[in-house]
């Protein structure tokens, strides 16, 4: 008995002292299993162990105690990943800077948006949690597993995953910090050299430190350190490949400008995000070995978004870019099988092209493409599964498997999933509304809430 | 010897001069010393620590302090005997997180347009740590007298801001300037999660990235200026830095830092805060702990639980309709009979929910309590006339009477560093008593006197009050004053929103303007109405060109009103109000 108090009071401060992350067993039978990097395998189990692909074969006979999961007639996918989004996120735009790298989504996760829930009811199991782009270099971003039901927002957080950072080009920083504050950038051009600039001060800076720790290596040495600034720490870790550079644009003259400042500053890794005008610089870009996230056909909705085509996924994916495509937006977030799909009409991909857009690609492009993506042995097990193909107008998800654990099961799909309820919140607003989807719909029920306009205008 | 004798004298000579010049300056100001600092409390039921009992007891004050607990002690002559006969007696209540008495600062400075909006002045920004609090702390606010008058002898109060506003103070709830009031100086370094309005840092990720940057920059800062100061030869001097230096006693662990908890995922990031720069914190105001419960207890952060609680669900509610009472009744055997529609069902879940949301705020004190982390409480957000309500509603959801004591007494003291003085009612302690005519924490429970570092409050009670503290009901009959500028906060699913209204005659009705919240420019209000007690008004907001109507519906009691604003189909929300006092 006092051992076991023992163990239970252990385990208790366990918990406390770091995010303990829920990992599942369980064995999918007779699925027809999409694994997208080695074909497909018809009326085949997977068996998951500690939250992981155990085994993946024929007639795997359930290990006492594991739960089995029937897919017969079933398609068993890996979950799809999506590249670029805002959800479970409290503060989208540090809009006050066009250059923000010390700010960080890591820090404001939101486990309770319902958003969450709803995209598990889309198949998809990791997230892209971005900054906004109103700021040339904006913050660091955050990729996160979809394991809701946790109150802590760091289990939402793919441990180990590479940091990431969002940089915008165009409209949305120059309207920000030009028209609405009257600074530099007001242009293209001044969106250039902010980026430069910031670049070359964080070079200056960490050079003033490799000196000081130089000279402090010498006996006796007396001075002063040059002062620490979050900002700049931020920036030398971009110069040293330490994170991954995910640059909204849209236009093929910005994507070039950028691609020749990353040469210039030595950066190795940049996924470009909504690259309309990709297909223009396809050919530029992968020499580079830059890869691009894009809208499947989603475009005027401003001035610089106007030359485009649905064709641009498989332009780019056919020219050699590792390219993804990804939502932005809480609603199409839950159908991105049907975006991949739409790459097929438009452009003729195989089936196997069109969903590496949705899960292998999108992991290249977060840097985690050894764990996630596919259906492989020792990958986690992050499965969607579908009732028709997924890639055909009749697919529907209909369990979504998050490291083991189903989170989404169609068949039980409770009304109210809401995980905090707002004790002061009048029954009659519990409208279940994502703070995030809102905004989409022309500012609808929170127009005299929001005086920033600018968090609107540059969403997209 | 004589000589030293003949200087004593001197100085006894010049201290009585001074003393006399003193009491000429007291005349002018007509306030009398007091005839005696002795008192007698007899025979009360005397509360020493929680979980203890003395009946009819004595307790003698002398001079500030407790002098004698017990039976059959002896009253001197000078005392001014108080006969509490049955009444209970207990520590004074403390309160780890308040603005008690501290003047708000005008917002204008808040709102200021910056001509770079990344790089404002740091006083713009929030971050003026370097603040003390006793600079806006004003001895003669109401606020001290109404959170004296249910029970507080001491608080710790803060400056008003966002990220960083200043360094906080425990005061006594008692004495006529700041300095008066003032029992520990610069207690803590307070902080909250917000951001600055439209400059850096305007979001919560910014404020955690810029108090991630202040502190390394400070530590760094005061590295260096202890090298200058072990050899100042061939060494560049280092600059002065308010700010910066305001953190020095962070780092050297002689202060905490003070954050205000609230939100659930609040507490999250400031402890991530604390787990990663390593500071000695304490969490006030905390509202929603019991998910955060095993991290607080691993961090050691000390813990003061906030006394504001979401308002208890209606139970009528769930009767549709339930406009009659009387009517709900004679058609009850019909409802039960009808089968419920969806939308009832929909309701009934949705009310279920947000019933079992508020016991999880109710609740979370005893969880703590069971927990074994020990906690005090704070004000911060809650309203005074509220807090033994709410006191009363965490011990029918479980907490102990002798836990929300400790909680009240012997934990702040201990957690302020304060048990050597005061927490308990026992000999030597500062005279800081709370004397109620029942046990406090019963519901007909009425403060009679609070003794605050020795001088005496005595409580007139009105019975009518008791009417009037039954809030919220409509009268037609009765007559309220709204003339004059009045503060709205409006609850939204987005927080918190503040505005400014102001009601003037007209005729015989009224007319108003309203200004603030996230409005432009002021606007008048389109329609004011006011029967009895209840009051409503519209105004027109327009964004993007479009206009939308908002209703607000309220009923006004005294300085305050509370109701609902509506916008359109949009939602409703509840709105308060409180009378600005004139100036």
């Amino acid at each position: 008995m006092k051992k076991l108090f023992v163990l239970l009071f252990s385990s208790f401060i366990l918990l406390g002292a770091m995010a303990q992350v829920d990992k599942g067993n369980l064995l999918i039978k007779n699925g027809t299993v999409i694994t997208i990097t080695k074909g497909n395998l018809e009326q085949t189990d997977v068996l998951i162990k500690d939250g992981k692909i155990a085994q993946i074969g024929k007639n795997i006979t359930a290990p006492a105690g594991i739960k089995t999961v029937d897919a017969s007639g079933h398609f068993v996918m890996p979950g799809i990943i999506d590249a670029h989004s805002h959800i479970a996120l409290d503060g989208i735009n540090e809009g006050t800077n066009p250059i923000t790298p010390e700010v960080n989504e890591s820090d404001v996760i939101n486990p309770f948006q319902i958003g969450i829930y709803r995209a598990l009811g889309g198949g998809i199991t990791t997230v892209h949690a971005m900054h906004g782009s109103a700021n040339a270099i904006g913050g660091q971003c955050e990729t996160i597993k979809l394991r809701y039901g946790t109150f802590d927002p760091e289990v939402l957080k793919m441990d180990g995953a590479p940091r990431t950072i969002k940089f915008a080009l165009g409209e949305n920083p120059t309207r920000s910090h030009g028209e609405g504050s009257g600074i530099v950038p007001r242009t293209r051009m001044g969106v250039e050299f902010v980026i430069r600039q910031a670049f070359t001060e964080a070079k200056e800076y960490s050079e003033k430190w490799n000196q000081y720790n130089k000279a402090k290596l010498v006996k006796g040495f007396r001075g002063a350190p040059p002062t620490y600034s979050y900002r700049h720490e931020v920036l030398s870790d971009i110069l040293n490949d330490k994170i991954i550079v995910h640059c909204h644009s849209y236009r093929a003259d910005e994507i070039y400008m950028m691609l020749k400042v990353c040469k210039d500053f030595g950066i190795k890794r940049i996924v470009f995000q909504h690259v309309n005008e990709g297909f223009k610089v396809a050919p530029e870009l992968a020499a580079q070995g830059a890869m691009a996230s894009v809208f499947s056909d989603w475009w005027a909705y401003k001035f610089e978004v106007y030359y485009s085509t649905a064709y641009n996924a498989a332009i780019l994916a056919k020219n050699g870019v590792v390219t993804s495509i990804n939502s932005d937006d809480g609603e199409m977030m839950r159908h991105l099988y049907h975006e991949a799909g739409k790459t097929q009409k438009y452009g003729g991909l195989s089936d196997e092209e069109a969903l590496a857009l949705i899960t292998i690609n999108p992991a290249k492009q977060l840097g985690i493409e050894n764990r996630v993506g596919s259906l492989e042995v020792g990958k986690e097990a992050d499965i969607a599964i579908f009732k028709n193909h997924p890639l055909s107008i009749y697919g529907v998800p209909m369990f979504t498997i998050v490291d083991g654990i189903i989170r989404f099961d169609r068949e039980k799909d409770p009304d109210d999933m809401r995980l905090m309820v707002d004790p002061k919140q009048a029954i009659e607003t519990a409208t279940f509304r994502d703070k995030l989807s809102d905004q989409d719909h022309c500012m609808e029920g929170a127009e005299f809430i929001l005086d920033s306009e600018l968090f609107n205008a540059n969403k997209k | 010897m004589v000589e030293r004798r003949f200087i004593q004298r001197i100085t006894g000579g010049v201290l009585a001069l001074l003393v006399c010049s003193f009491s000429l300056f007291a005349q002018d100001e007509k306030e009398l010393k007091p005839v005696t600092r002795t008192y007698a409390i007899t025979n009360v039921n005397v509360v020493p620590t929680p979980g203890k009992k003395i009946d009819m007891a004595t307790i003698l004050i002398k001079d500030g302090l407790i002098t004698a607990v017990g039976k059959g002690i002896a009253i001197p002559a000078d005392a001014i005997v108080i006969k509490a006969d049955s009444m209970y007696v207990y520590a004074g209540f403390i309160d780890g997180l308040s603005r008690v008495g501290v003047t708000k600062p005008k917002e204008e400075i808040s709102r200021e347009r910056v001509k770079d909006p990344g790089n404002p002045a740091p006083e713009r920004a929030g971050i003026t740590p370097q603040n003390d609090v006793r600079g806006s702390l004003n001895a003669s606010d109401k606020s001290i007298e109404d959170l004296r008058n249910i029970g507080f002898t001491v608080a710790q109060v803060v400056p008003y801001g966002n990220l960083l506003p200043g360094q906080g103070s425990i005061v006594l709830l008692s004495g006529k300037s700041a300095d008066q009031m003032v029992l520990v100086s610069n207690s803590s370094l307070y902080s909250e999660l917000s951001g600055a309005n439209g400059v850096y840092p305007n979001t919560t990720m910014a404020v955690i990235a810029k108090w991630r940057e202040l502190y390394r920059q400070a530590s760094q800062a005061k590295s260096y200026q202890s090298l200058y100061a072990s050899n100042r030869v061939g060494l560049e001097r280092p600059g002065s830095d308010r700010v910066l230096e305001a953190f020095y006693p962070v780092i050297d662990q002689r202060i905490p830092v003070l954050f205000k908890s609230e939100k659930m995922l609040d507490a999250h990031r400031i402890l991530t805060l604390k787990s990663d720069l390593g500071f000695s914190l304490v969490m006030a105001d905390v509202k929603e702990g019991w998910p955060v419960l095993s991290k607080i207890k691993v961090s050691g952060a000390k813990v003061f639980l906030s006394l504001d609680l979401p308002e208890e669900a209606k139970k009528d509610d769930k009767k549709s309709g339930g406009k009659s009472d009387k009517k709900a009744d004679s058609t009850k055997a019909k409802e039960v009979a009808k089968p419920k529609t969806a939308a009832d069902l929909e309701r009934d879940a949705l009310e279920k929910r947000k019933s079992e949301a508020i016991a999880n705020y109710t609740t979370q004190a005893s969880v703590f309590n069971k927990a074994g982390v020990s906690f005090g409480f704070s004000s911060l957000s809650a309203k005074p006339k509220d807090i033994p309500a709410n006191l009363r509603r965490m011990i029918a959801a479980g907490l102990s009477e002798d836990a929300a004591l400790a909680a009240l007494t012997t934990t702040p003291a201990q957690l302020l560093g304060l048990s050597d003085r005061m927490g308990t009612v026992e000999n030597g302690k500062m005279a800081n008593l709370v004397i109620s005519d029942k046990s406090y924490f019963n519901e007909k429970a009425k403060v009679r006197y609070v003794f605050v570092d020795g001088v005496m409050y005595k409580l007139e009670v009105k019975e009518e009050n008791l009417h009037a503290g039954q809030a919220g009901k409509a009268d037609p009959n009765a007559k309220v004053e709204i003339e004059g500028s009045w503060s709205t906060v409006t609850q939204t699913p987005q927080g918190s929103n503040d505005g400014k209204v102001t009601f003037k005659k007209d005729g015989s009705g009224y007319k108003g303007t309203i200004s603030g919240g996230r409005m432009p420019a002021p606007a008048d209000l389109t329609s004011v109405t006011l029967e009895g007690n209840k009051l409503s008004y519209s105004y027109s907001l327009s964004f993007g060109g479009n206009s939308i109507k908002v209703d607000v519906e309220a009923t006004v009691e005294g300085d305050s009103f509370k109701g609902n604003a509506s916008i359109g189909l949009r939602g409703s929300f509840s709105i308060e109000g409180t009378k600005n006092p004139k100036n």
